[in-house]
């Protein structure tokens, strides 16, 4: 068994490498093929839904695994084959230290519909044996983990829209603390259910118009996404030993609370400054070090003035530019960190910033540059920022930084 | 009435093949489910095909001591012998 690194939590010599991507997104499937969609400013929403319409679970599992595991499973499933398969895992890396932190905002709502649906009308012998272990938030973890026999830690984070950065911030911190020598880190959602789309748009969530436009004047809700984003992190060291290649760092995390409304982001933006504060200085970073930020930007009214605010009092008037990949994908809610930080680390190995769509009429409200005209080039770009903030109020920012 | 084994058979590879079971179709009875890679989730799924379709109830303990399909086969046409015997 290999030995936990010497230097101790919170060291900032401890550098956190990204060795391995997967996306599956209703643009497209595959890391590279997600970021180059991106920059070809491809829309995945159709009908006012950005569905993963040509995902196959055949692709990456067995058909009994797939026919044991919910839609959301499915896509993490097939997200971390992606990322592993570029990390070149398991490899002989120490599956007593590999462990596995795939969260989800809601987890297997389609089985869970079903199921009551099943209840309702046949009673108890017409549930199916397989309800709790498709529905439970803990079944991509578990999934991934018994496919590569990842004896590490394992566990699902959950935050609603933060989940995907929160859980490869902790990972971050569980790598830091010497818990693991790599981690399957990432977030997964299929929430674009009858019973979930009704729930979002009883909640006054979703645009009516259809159009997921961040940040513009005319914006009224998110779009309904899906998919899944994983990456596998190891400390550096770890990977230049086992000959990995580094496709990017991990730099910083922070992570705080608003404690003010369920839905509603506090209005001064308090709690949304604290964790990108605490992200850059985790980096080790000053703001004007971040070259561009991965905004949570959802098109939502609230989020999209408040994040605004927050950024100005983070960059004191000298913000990076700024985009939202939910203008082409939709929230995918647990999983929209995760594949955001795809998205970022997209933006590092190009220097190429990606575009916010159908942002067309400014508001007042929200004054800084969204990259209307992107992708945009951006070749000194070494550290990046990405948001997210989840409701009740839970937000986790992440840095990345470009691979040397 | 005495069961028709096939019957069981048949019923058994298609519950088999619907729980996605590989080499599901070519099953005999001589089959394990160590063999067929069934495990206790799909023998679930498969009881309660057995005791919707022959109208009998399978008790968990009658299941520790079977290991294939023809054990399964056997299992079934005793309880529903058991079945009909008994006085209505």
């Amino acid at each position: 068994m290999s030995q936990p690194p010497s230097t101790p939590y919170g060291n900032e010599s401890v550098e956190i490498a990204i060795t391995g991507r997967g996306v599956v997104s209703s643009i497209a499937e595959g890391a590279d093929a997600f970021v180059g969609a991106l920059n070809e400013r491809r829309s995945g929403v159709v009908d006012g839904v950005a569905p993963c319409s040509e995902f196959d679970p055949a692709h990456a599992m067995d058909a009994k695994s797939a026919r044991r595991a919910d839609r959301y499973t499915q896509l993490a499933f097939a997200a971390a084959a992606q990322a592993t398969a570029e990390a070149g895992l398991p490899g002989d890396v120490d599956l007593e230290r590999l462990a596995v932190l795939v969260g989800t905002g809601v987890g297997g709502l389609k089985t869970l519909e079903d199921e009551c649906r099943k209840f309702v009308d046949g009673g108890e012998r017409a549930v199916s044996p397989l309800f709790v272990t498709m529905m439970m938030p803990n079944a991509a973890a578990g999934t991934i983990a018994i496919d590569l026999g990842a004896h590490g830690p394992g566990f699902s984070v959950s935050s609603a829209c933060a989940t995907g950065s929160h859980a490869i911030g902790e990972a971050k911190r569980m790598l830091e603390r010497g818990e693991a020598d790599v981690v399957v880190a990432g977030g997964t959602e299929a929430a674009i259910t009858p019973l979930c789309m009704a729930a979002f748009k009883r909640l006054g969530a979703l645009s009516r118009e259809g159009i997921s436009r961040p940040f513009d004047a005319r914006r009224d809700g998110f779009i309904m996404g899906e998919g899944a984003g994983v990456l596998v992190l190891e400390r550096a060291e770890h990977a230049r030993a086992r000959g990995a290649e580094i496709l990017g760092y991990v730099a910083g995390y922070g992570a705080s609370n608003d404690a003010y409304h369920m839905t509603q982001p506090d209005e001064g933006g308090r709690g949304a400054e604290k964790a990108m504060r605490a992200a850059i200085d985790d980096a080790g970073a000053s703001p004007q070090e971040i070259g561009y930020i991965n905004a949570h930007g959802t098109s939502t009214p609230y989020n999209d003035r408040i994040e605004t605010k927050a950024i100005h009092s983070v960059f004191n008037g000298g913000s990076p530019p700024v985009s939202s990949t939910k203008s082409a994908i939709g929230h995918l809610l647990g999983a929209a960190g995760a594949v955001e930080a795809v998205a970022v680390v997209g933006a590092l190995q190009r220097g190429l910033l990606p575009p916010t769509l159908n942002f067309e009429e400014p508001d007042p409200d929200c004054d800084l540059d969204y990259i209307p005209d992107g992708p945009r080039e951006a070749p000194g770009l070494e550290l990046a920022l990405s948001n997210s903030f989840g409701f009740g109020g839970q937000n986790a920012c992440l840095v990345f930084k470009k691979a040397t | 009435m005495a069961i028709d084994k096939n019957e069981v058979l048949e019923e058994i590879r298609d519950q088999l093949e619907a729980i996605k079971v590989p080499g599901a179709r070519e099953a005999t009875a001589e089959s394990t489910w160590t063999e067929l890679d069934v495990d206790s989730l799909d023998l679930v799924e498969l009881v309660k095909a057995l005791e919707d379709r022959f109208e009998i109830t399978i008790a968990d303990d009658d299941l520790k001591p079977i290991e294939s399909i023809g054990d399964t086969i056997e299992l079934t046409d005793r309880l529903v012998s058991a079945k009909e015997e008994a006085p209505a």
